[in-house]
This record gives C-alpha cells, sequence and structure tokens, in this order.
C-alpha cells in the first residue's frame, strides 16, 4: 500500500538502521514480571508458553475491562484497536455474539475452499512478477496486492480505491506516525465506508462475507449497528494488514544473506538451499510457513510487551497473584520461544511444531483470519520461490525502508534480483 | 427424543486453542478445563444442534462428533 507514515531514512545523518523483525531482542520465557507500560501503568508481563495460553483463555482476563471507565490509561494515542465497539475490545456472550456471525467462514475447511481461487490470485501475480525482469520490487507486485485481492473477493469489495484503503489503514494502526486528530478523522472516513457498505448490503444482499455478517446479525439481534460496522472494516485492515506485514517479513527473513551471522537468532543453515525447498515441496512451505509465523514478529511492540487485558478477579498465573483491576500483557513473541516448548537453537525450518504457536493467539480472541493468513503466506512462498529459485535481496537488510510508526512493521519496499 | 442417536463427542486437545466458543454453544457437553482447553462433559449424549453448531463454529476443528453406535462422523461434515 502507498503510505504516508514516517520511513527512517537509511543513510540519513543520525539514522540507526532498524534491525529486520526476525532479529528483534526477545524477552526470555520465565516467570511473570511486573512492569510499567508507555502509558506509566504498571502491567504484569507474561511470557512462558503455558502462562501465555492460559491468560489468553482465562475468564477473568478481559478485553473490555481495559476501557472501563476506572481502567488505568494503557494507550498514548489511541487507534481503532482501542475502538470499544470492536470485537476485539467485546468478552463472553457480547464478544461470542459478534464471533458467530463470522466465525462459519474462518475455518479450517471454509478457507480450504478458497484454496484453487488463491493458488491462481499467487500464480498470476508471481507471473507478472517473473515478467517485470530482474530486479524487481515485490512489496508492490506481491505481498500488499495478494491479501488485498484476497480480502477484496471475499468481502466483495471489487473496485476498492487501494490507496485510500493504504491510508485508513496506516491511521487506524498508527502508533506515533499521525496525530490523534489525524487518526481519528481518518477512522471516521473509513466507518463512514463502513457503514455505507453494510446498509448497501442489507439492502441488496449478495453472497459475500459483508452480507452474510449482517444477515446473521440481524437475525440474532443484539449487535449494535456501531459493533456490525467496526466489524465490517476491522476484516478489511486485519484481511489485508498483518498477512501483508508477515510476508514481506518472511522475504526479508528468507533473503536475508547474513542470517546465519547473525548469533542468537532464528536461523537455517543453508539459506539458498532453503528457499529451493520452499518452492519445490509444498508440504516444506507449509511447515516453514508455520516456524516463520512462530519466530518472526509483526512489529517492534513499542506501546506494550504483549497482548493486554485486564483482570476482573483476583487469580493466579505462574505462581503470581494478579490482583483484579490490574493489567497483565501476553508476550506470544516470548512464549514462542519458550525452550519448554520448542527446542532451543538453530531453527529447523521445516520441523513440524509440536504444540501449536501463540502467533494467532489463544482463547475466545484467536485470530479469526488465521487459515486464511497461512494459506496466502503459504502458497505466495511457494510460488515465488518455485519460479525465482535463486532469488536474493537486491537492497542489503540494512538499506531497508521500513513502514514505521505503526502497530506493525514491514518492508515499505523490498528490491530483490535474480 | 428417545430415538435420537447417542452422540460421542471428541477434542483433540493439542488442537484446542481455548476459544470457549463450543463451551458457550453447548455448555452441557463441552466444558473448559481448568488448562483452558475444551473437554466434553459427559461420555455419550443426544445433544444434536448444539453439538453440531459447536463443531462447526470451532476455529481450529478441534472437536469430532460421531454416532456411537456406528462411529459415523456426524460433525464437522458440511
Amino acid at each position: 500500500m502507498t503510505t504516508d507514515a514516517t520511513t527512517d531514512a537509511p543513510g540519513s545523518p543520525g539514522a540507526q538502521p532498524l534491525v529486520p523483525l526476525h532479529c528483534l531482542p526477545r524477552a526470555e520465557a520465565g516467570p511473570p514480571r511486573l512492569a510499567v507500560l508507555p502509558t506509566g501503568t504498571p502491567v504484569w508481563v507474561l511470557t512462558r508458553h503455558a502462562d501465555v495460553r492460559q491468560a489468553l483463555a482465562h475468564p477473568d482476563l478481559g478485553r473490555a475491562p481495559l476501557y472501563a471507565p476506572d481502567a488505568p490509561p494503557i494507550t498514548l494515542t489511541p487507534n481503532i484497536l482501542d475502538d470499544p465497539s470492536s470485537i476485539l475490545n467485546s468478552d463472553g456472550p457480547e464478544h461470542q455474539a459478534i464471533r458467530r456471525t463470522v466465525q462459519r467462514a474462518f475455518t479450517p475447511r471454509a478457507i480450504e475452499r478458497w484454496r484453487p481461487w488463491v493458488d491462481g490470485v499467487v500464480r498470476e501475480l508471481v507471473g507478472e512478477l517473473v515478467g517485470s525482469g530482474s530486479p524487481a520490487e515485490v512489496v508492490g507486485a506481491l505481498t500488499m496486492p495478494l491479501p488485498v485481492r484476497v480480502i477484496s473477493r471475499l468481502m466483495e469489495l471489487e473496485g476498492l480505491d487501494t490507496e485510500r484503503l493504504g491510508r485508513w489503514s496506516d491511521h487506524a494502526l498508527s502508533t506515533t506516525a499521525y496525530s490523534a486528530e489525524e487518526i481519528g478523522a481518518a477512522i471516521r472516513e473509513f466507518g463512514e465506508f463502513g457503514q455505507q457498505l453494510v446498509q448497501e448490503r442489507r439492502k441488496n444482499p449478495g453472497e459475500d462475507l459483508v452480507s452474510s455478517l449482517v444477515q446473521a446479525a440481524d437475525q440474532t439481534g443484539g449487535m449494535t449497528e456501531a459493533q456490525i460496522t467496526s466489524l465490517t472494516i476491522g476484516l478489511v485492515i486485519a484481511g489485508h494488514e498483518t498477512t501483508m506485514t508477515s510476508f514481506g517479513n518472511a522475504l526479508v527473513y528468507l533473503l536475508d544473506p547474513e542470517r546465519t551471522d547473525r548469533p542468537g537468532r532464528p536461523e537455517h543453515p543453508d539459506r539458498a538451499g532453503a528457499w529451493r525447498r520452499i518452492g519445490a515441496d509444498p508440504a516444506a512451505a507449509a511447515a516453514a510457513t508455520e516456524q516463520i509465523l512462530r519466530t518472526v514478529p509483526l512489529g517492534d511492540r513499542t506501546t506494550a510487551p504483549g497482548s493486554l487485558r485486564r483482570a476482573t478477579a483476583d487469580l493466579e498465573i505462574g505462581g503470581v497473584t494478579i490482583p483484579a483491576g490490574a493489567v497483565v500483557a501476553a508476550d506470544a513473541v516470548a512464549a514462542n520461544a519458550d525452550p519448554e516448548v520448542y527446542p532451543p537453537g538453530p531453527l529447523d525450518l521445516f520441523a513440524p511444531l509440536g504444540t501449536p504457536s501463540l502467533t494467532f493467539g489463544a482463547g475466545p480472541h484467536h485470530c479469526l483470519g488465521a487459515w486464511l493468513a497461512r494459506m496466502e503466506l503459504e502458497l505466495g512462498l511457494h510460488h515465488l520461490a518455485r519460479a525465482l529459485p535463486g532469488l536474493h535481496l537486491a537492497t542489503p537488510v540494512d538499506r531497508i525502508e521500513w513502514r514505521t510508526g505503526l502497530v506493525t512493521r514491514s518492508p515499505l519496499r523490498l528490491e530483490v534480483a535474480w | 427424543m428417545s430415538d435420537a442417536p447417542k452422540l460421542v463427542v471428541t477434542v483433540d486437545r493439542s488442537r484446542c486453542i481455548g476459544s470457549g466458543l463450543c463451551a458457550r454453544t453447548a455448555p452441557a457437553d463441552l466444558a473448559l478445563a481448568p488448562d483452558g482447553r475444551a473437554t466434553p462433559t459427559r461420555p455419550a449424549t443426544e445433544g444434536f444442534a448444539e453439538l453440531t453448531e459447536a463443531a462447526e463454529m470451532c476455529p481450529v476443528e478441534a472437536i469430532t462428533v460421531r454416532d456411537a453406535a456406528t462411529g459415523k462422523l456426524i460433525a464437522p461434515a458440511w
């Protein structure tokens, strides 16, 4: 997507090149520890796989209480993730009522039905990239248009202005890139788009995801119009932003020529061989996708050290008593490297995970789009590596321009050659 | 519904991510254990509609519902 988000200017005086996401330091898995959010609010940070999983599924740890009148401040500049109408910030039966309207469309089998179509889109985009000749820019050619096309098809948003979508999306997920006023204005505009879409599909329903969610919500009742709109625009954002980010960062990781030279980082001894294997064998691409999702984070997590929850009762996690009202951060990045669960040392990119990673969370808020994201990433990596087995980065990793000031971080552009 | 088939529910606990959707959909037959994973509450049951929905709603397809007599898969089936 095009973006106005502040970009790091490599080479400008005093600018420190940002490390790729797979090289970010991560907390070591250990007992719960007390830290402080940028707002000054104390937070219990959970880093062990078992503790994170338990917290995310715990009935006494909710999202809505983070936005209750008595809640301590958790964000300096609110964005769309702080919308109280969002499915993200509801709990219990109310959350379930929202989730039910769309859950059936996102089960593994429901997503699997889209595979031939997604496969076709990936082949087409990769074909165009190859046809454009080496070197090429892979974000604009593949990692951005793939998820946008997929979610546009599912929601029947054909003709969607992708530049406008990119602007809304960057504002909606801004941490420091934009002012509170700019973020609020963009979210309002995006919300109006969502509201019109909902009204239009209510009047003229089709076979798409928006029509089915509106029908389900209207049949069951109990959902406010704000919740229906919020869910709709939430799906648009979640449907492309995180997949684009994950795909771009996966390519940086897989094509980083220095990867094996970064001590203590997830690594694979034979970069070029691993890439060829992803292209030669779809099962290898699927295994690598799971390992990459486990080990390459989506962002710098400058706003919080994990996914936040707030206790509604005194509870015990990891041998520590968390008092009612306290804020908890479930650090899935640390938990995904917990040596109790995943073997420490060099990463075997093609080993089965064994225990599911916590990248998509756990509990009631487990990522709705997890299977769709997996499939897009798996097919994207496989077809790109199959078509271009000798693919490599044309820009050194420390010269990559990043989208920054947002919840997620990914390459703004990524020059590749073959 | 005395002639309704007896059903057996199983949960693949390694797949289960503890969404709790099943326990809310079919509370008589599925509950979240203290470790946050779903678990059947009784060996056999007849709660057809709720269980089918629970199995079909599960985000990771960890729930299977079978006919107790024949072993036939009832849900998820669509």
